[in-house]
Order: C-alpha cells, then sequence, then structure tokens
C-alpha cells in the first residue's frame, strides 16, 4: 500500500474563494428576480367584467413555485446526505462530506425564496383550497344542520312509536294478569320491560352529541366542496402558515447543527464534535422525514386538494436525494477543474458517488413507476385524476420520453457500466443529465395543474407563461448559485481534522 | 492420517505465511511484477486493493449477469405479450390489449430479471471457479487451516510456467515469508 495519504499532513484543510463569480450569480439571479416581480406587478391589474386578475398573471406563481421546489430538493437532498454519512458513521465521505454540508445550508436560502407564496396572491392562485375553504365550511354547515334536523325528526318518530308501543303492551299486559299464572306474569312483566328498553334506546340517541357525530360522518355529502369540508382539519390558514415556519425551521436547524459542529471540530479537533454529529443525526432522520414529507403533501399535493397519494413523500425524496447527488458530482468537478480538492478526492471517490447515483436512478424509477402503477391498476376515481391530467396531449409524450426514457433508463443503462463511473468528465455529463431530466419532473409535477386550475379546465397548457417559468428558474439559479458559493467560501472544503478523514483519504473500493 | 510418499503425487505449489496484511499486499506486488500467473493469497478478512496488488483484471462475471438479466427481461415480456395480448387477448380491469398494457407486465418483468441475473451470478460464478469439487489438495496443507483464522497466506501453484521448485522457494523467502510449505497433490 505504498503512497498511503497520512491525514496530518491534510489538517489545514482548504479555503475556498469565489471571487467575482459569487457576485455574478446574485447578480444575474437577482436582476432575473427584479424582472420577474416587476412583470408580476405590471399585470396584477383586473380585467374588466372580471373578479380575478389575468391567467397570465396568476400563472405567474406556479412559475415561481416550480422554480424554488427544484431548488428546495437539490439542497434537502444536501441535509439528507449529510444525515446519512453521519447516522451511518460513513467513512469512504468524509472529505466530501462538507460540500453535502454546505449544499444543505442553502436551503435557509430556499426557504427565503419561499416567502412570496404565503402572499395571497400566490397562495389563493396556487393552491385553491384557500379561496374555496370559506364557502366549502358554509356548506359543510349548512348540511350538518340539514341533515341533523331531519335525523332528530327520525328520531322523534321513533321515540312516539315506542311510546305507543309501551302504552299498549302495558295496557295489554296488565289486563291479561289479572288471569295469569306465575309463570305466564313473569313473560308478561319481561314483554314490558323490552318495550321500556326499547324506549329508553331511542331517548338515549336524542340525548347523545356523539350519536349526531357518528351520523354526520356516515351521512352521504351532496355539495361539490365535501372534500375540502372534511379535509379542514388540516387544510386551514393557520395551521399551514405554522407548517410553513415549522418546515423551514426543522429542515434549516438541522443542517445548521450539524455543520456548526463539523466546522467547530475543524478548528479544535476535537472528536466529541464528530461523536456529537453521528448520534443527533439518528435523532434528526424521522424529523427530516417528517418535514419533508408534510412539505410536499402542503405544496405539491395540495395543488389539487382533492387527489392524494401516500407514495407522494417518497416520491420527492428520490428526486431529491438523487438530484442532490448529481449536483455534487458536478460541484466537485467543477471545484477540481479550478484546483481545489485535487490531492484528497480521488477516482474512488468519483466512483462511490457514481454507485450512488447508479442506485437512486433505480430507487426513483421505482418509487416513480409503483406510484403510477398502483393508481393506473386500481383506476379508482379519486386517484386516478393525477395521470389523467398527465396524460393527456402533450404531457403524455413529456411523461414517456423525458420521465421513463430519459429520467431512468438512458443514465440507468450508462451509469451501468463501471469504467464511465470512475471518469469524473462522463460522470458529470450524465449528473448534468439527471439535473435536466429532473427540471422535466418538478415541471411535469406542477405545471400540468395550472391551465386546468386557472381556466377552470378549459386549457390544459398556458404556452404564454412558458417564459416566466425559465425567468424564474433563472433568478433562482442564480440566487441558489450565490447561497453555494457563499456557504463554501466559509470554512475548510473538506472536514480537515475529523479522525474519519485517514480512512476517506485512502478510501479503495 | 495424510498420505506417504508411495504416491504418484505431483507438488501442487507453495503455500507461504506473511506476517501482516501489509506485508502480503507487498509481497503479492512482487508476485505479480515477477510475472506469476497461476497462484492466490488467502486471507482471513477482505484487503481493500488487493485485486490491484495482484494485477487483476476487471472480472467477466458482470458480463455474465448482463446477459442473464437480459435473458429474463425478454423471456418474460415476451412470455407475458404472446399469451396475453396476441394468443390470447385477455382484458383485466378494463385495460387494453396492446403496447399500452405494458405497465401491468412490469412487475413479471422485474423478478424475472432479477432471478436470471442471480441464477447467471451463482452458476457464472461456480463455472468460473469449477465448482462443485470433491476435494483440494490445498486442503492437505497444514499451513492452508491458518487464512480462517490469523494467517496471511500466498499460494503459487506448481503448473505455473515460471515455476521452479528451489528458486521460487528462495524468491518466497526474498519477499519476507515467515515459513513455506510445499503442498502435494
Amino acid at each position: 500500500m505504498a503512497g498511503l495519504k497520512n491525514a496530518d499532513n491534510f489538517a489545514k484543510g482548504e479555503t475556498f474563494n469565489a471571487g467575482l463569480l459569487k457576485w455574478v450569480l446574485l447578480m444575474v439571479g437577482g436582476g432575473a428576480a427584479v424582472l420577474f416581480f416587476i412583470i408580476y406587478a405590471a399585470t396584477s391589474g383586473v380585467p374588466e367584467g372580471e373578479e380575478l386578475p389575468s391567467v397570465f398573471h396568476r400563472g405567474m406563481a406556479y412559475s415561481w413555485l416550480f422554480a424554488v421546489v427544484f431548488f428546495l430538493t437539490l439542497s434537502v437532498g444536501g441535509i439528507f446526505w449529510t444525515l446519512l454519512h453521519n447516522a451511518t458513521n460513513s467513512g469512504w465521505g468524509t472529505v466530501i462530506r462538507r460540500l453535502m454540508e454546505n449544499l444543505g445550508s442553502v436551503t435557509i436560502v430556499m426557504f427565503v425564496l419561499a416567502l412570496p407564496l404565503i402572499t395571497p396572491g400566490f397562495r389563493d392562485a396556487l393552491w385553491e383550497w384557500f379561496p374555496q375553504r370559506e364557502a366549502a365550511l358554509e356548506q359543510g354547515q349548512e348540511h350538518a344542520n340539514e341533515t341533523l334536523a331531519e335525523y332528530r325528526a327520525e328520531l322523534a318518530k321513533e321515540k312516539e312509536a315506542a311510546e305507543r308501543a309501551l302504552a299498549e303492551v302495558k295496557k295489554e299486559n296488565e289486563a291479561a294478569m289479572a288471569t295469569a299464572t306465575e309463570n305466564e306474569k313473569i313473560y308478561l312483566n319481561s314483554e314490558i320491560r323490552a318495550a321500556q328498553a326499547e324506549l329508553a334506546k331511542v331517548e338515549e340517541k336524542i340525548g347523545s352529541d356523539e350519536e349526531m357525530k357518528a351520523y354526520l360522518a356516515s351521512s352521504h355529502f351532496k355539495h361539490a366542496n365535501a372534500i375540502l369540508y372534511k379535509k379542514s382539519g388540516y387544510l386551514n390558514g393557520p395551521f399551514w402558515y405554522f407548517r410553513f415556519f415549522f418546515y423551514a425551521v426543522a429542515l434549516f436547524s438541522i443542517i445548521y447543527f450539524l455543520r456548526g459542529w463539523s466546522i467547530k471540530q475543524d478548528q479544535t479537533g476535537d472528536p466529541k464534535y464528530f461523536r456529537r454529529m453521528r448520534r443527533a443525526a439518528c435523532g434528526f432522520l424521522p424529523l427530516f422525514a417528517t418535514a419533508w414529507t408534510f412539505l410536499v403533501f402542503d405544496w405539491l399535493m395540495a395543488l389539487d386538494y382533492t387527489w392524494f397519494s401516500t407514495m407522494w413523500g417518497v416520491y420527492l425524496f428520490a428526486g431529491a436525494a438523487l438530484n442532490s447527488m448529481a449536483f455534487l458530482i458536478i460541484l466537485l468537478t467543477v471545484l477540481r477543474g479550478a484546483g481545489y480538492l485535487k490531492e484528497v478526492v480521488t477516482m474512488e471517490h468519483y466512483h462511490l458517488m457514481g454507485k450512488l447515483l447508479l442506485a437512486f436512478t433505480i430507487f426513483w424509477a421505482y418509487i416513480a413507476f409503483s406510484q403510477f402503477f398502483l393508481i393506473w391498476y386500481a383506476n379508482i376515481t379519486e386517484e386516478t385524476k393525477f395521470y389523467l391530467t398527465r396524460n393527456t396531449a402533450y404531457w403524455n409524450t413529456h411523461a414517456i420520453l423525458f420521465l421513463v426514457i430519459g429520467h431512468f433508463f438512458v443514465p440507468f443503462a450508462i451509469l451501468l457500466i463501471q469504467g464511465l463511473k470512475k471518469n469524473p468528465m462522463i460522470l458529470s455529463a450524465i449528473a448534468v443529465w439527471t439535473l435536466l431530466m429532473h427540471f422535466c419532473d418538478v415541471y411535469w409535477i406542477i405545471i400540468p395543474e395550472r391551465g386546468p386550475s386557472l381556466t377552470e379546465g378549459t386549457e390544459l397548457i398556458l404556452a404564454g407563461n412558458f417564459f416566466t417559468d425559465i425567468l424564474a428558474w433563472v433568478a433562482v439559479a442564480g440566487i441558489f448559485g450565490f447561497g453555494v458559493m457563499h456557504f463554501l467560501g466559509k470554512g475548510s472544503l473538506y472536514p480537515c481534522r475529523d479522525p474519519r478523514l485517514d480512512e476517506s483519504l485512502n478510501v479503495v473500493n | 492420517m495424510s498420505t506417504t510418499a508411495t504416491s504418484t503425487k505431483q507438488p501442487f505449489g507453495f503455500v507461504a505465511e506473511f506476517e501482516s496484511a501489509t506485508d502480503l499486499y507487498h509481497a503479492a506486488e512482487k508476485v505479480r511484477d515477477a510475472g506469476f500467473k497461476r497462484w492466490d493469497v488467502h486471507t482471513p478478512f477482505p484487503v481493500h486493493g488487493m485485486d490491484h496488488a495482484m494485477g487483476m483484471r476487471k472480472s467477466w462475471l458482470s458480463g455474465v449477469v448482463l446477459g442473464g438479466g437480459l435473458t429474463g427481461f425478454l423471456t418474460a415480456l415476451v412470455l407475458q405479450f404472446f399469451t396475453q395480448v396476441n394468443l390470447y387477448p385477455t382484458v383485466v380491469q378494463g385495460k387494453p390489449t396492446n403496447l399500452n398494457t405494458v405497465p401491468a407486465f412490469f412487475p413479471v418483468t422485474f423478478e424475472l430479471t432479477i432471478l436470471f441475473s442471480a441464477f447467471a451470478t451463482l452458476f457464472g460464478l461456480l463455472i468460473f471457479l469449477f465448482l462443485p469439487r470433491w476435494n483440494h489438495p490445498l486442503f492437505e496443507s497444514g499451513l492452508f487451516k491458518k487464512f480462517s483464522d490469523d494467517g496471511f497466506l500466498l499460494v503459487i501453484e506448481s503448473k505455473d510456467p515460471k515455476f521452479r521448485a528451489e528458486k521460487t522457494r528462495e524468491f518466497l523467502e526474498s519477499i519476507g515469508a515467515k515459513a513455506i510449505e510445499l503442498v502435494e497433490g
């Protein structure tokens, strides 16, 4: 094992200076963002005879959501890889762990960029349940009042009938009692008791709130917003706002602590931080999973509140993990091209990252296909809506071309070949391709909702908004890139005093 | 218990024991550079980078597995398409009987791909390793038994064109073997 690297020689770390690039990215992103919001403001007028601003204006909300979600998946993937590395005590990736930590930290930038989503203009255009909620609640209340009134009247009739029956039985049996034997008397009395019990039962029903609730729950809702009424316990304004900030705090604090300890370890070399990170990461994992799953429920699945899929969280997670690994590969190649990390990162690291890229390409396809397959095969009305929209006209071609072939078959076939995973340029090219396909994936998740939602089903695709989609993407991309450069510039490019550095420097697989 | 000198046995090769995994690694590099072809190392645990030190090329097994996987993939598709679409069109759950029904065939296709790949892996490996076999000359060696305990062993077979009884023993000594045993078989 000639030429083993000694971690002591690398304890100084490397510092990164983005220089002008960082500010160029901010200028491009910020400029595009300003342009985007100028256009948004300029089109905010309400056309004559209408209640809401133009479809184009409201469609821009989807553009912004698309751009934010695309880059949020990359940064959240960074949090996931950091967590996984610490929780599994993984040695090989120590030299690239700082890149993951930095990528994950950009999450806070993404949440700042997501703030427009909570303004009424964006919010009401994106999530119909916001503007429709009040009407749904009113209808629900009306329904409850009507149904319960009917039920009470019915119960009153039942009570009357039970009283009448009791009176009759009493009258007949008491007359018969005079000539009855002891045994017959017992029978006659029992008949009276049965009638009394019948009456008590009805009376209990009338007095019980639970009975009313149960009846209401099992009653058939006739109005259109029944689903929204029933989901209003979760889909309501205050709770939604609370969750928005909960996601931001939960996701960012995970990476804030992990990265903070990692940087402190660089300075002090104290291994207690490395043990603390490992312990904390295990605890953070459920929090991460919960926050991310419900975030995509709230932001993406709720674009159509009538639709649901229990695989939604995993689906978005698979895309996030895969593409954040792709982004890390590109970032690593760019950094090495600029002369950083030349000594510490070897082809073995590329090979390992390529393997993870392959694994998550398969995982993504597995989850995406399973979700489609279960819904397609079961063919239940309330579940198929999502795929019906996305199998119509252009979207069908889009899905087959970009998702089935482009997102899975192409990278899968290429990544199977071992030699290609050890070649940084080829692997980076595949990573760029994967990110392009992720663009198509997120686009396909969000944008098909836009036409049907804003035009009440008369138009499938709002071609006029394509330009704003790209503009929003450029805006967020620039600011995201600035965020990555900013965090890269703080602290060493790799955890230079981590106890596992030795193992990582000399990794062979 | 072992056989005595009356047999017609040929020497199988030398088993050499080394002090540590590091010593064995460097010894393997030297054996590789000396141009030996029929030799192997035996260690109680996997040694990272040993394949490189031994100068081993990439195994052909992955090609066999790919072949197995493709066979399974095509078998499943042909089997299902031929029976369910061509031979006896079967309408299930109102699904069409044409190319659009292919998602329904994916689970079986996936399973058969995996199954055939696994078979190809197992049987390909057995063929490449000339397994199964009843016995191996190395089992006669006392030194060899240490490979599953604490021995870092290197075996050079006599079938190697470079094998010369005394010279090879000297060579093994020169690269740091602490014990050498001639195995017959």
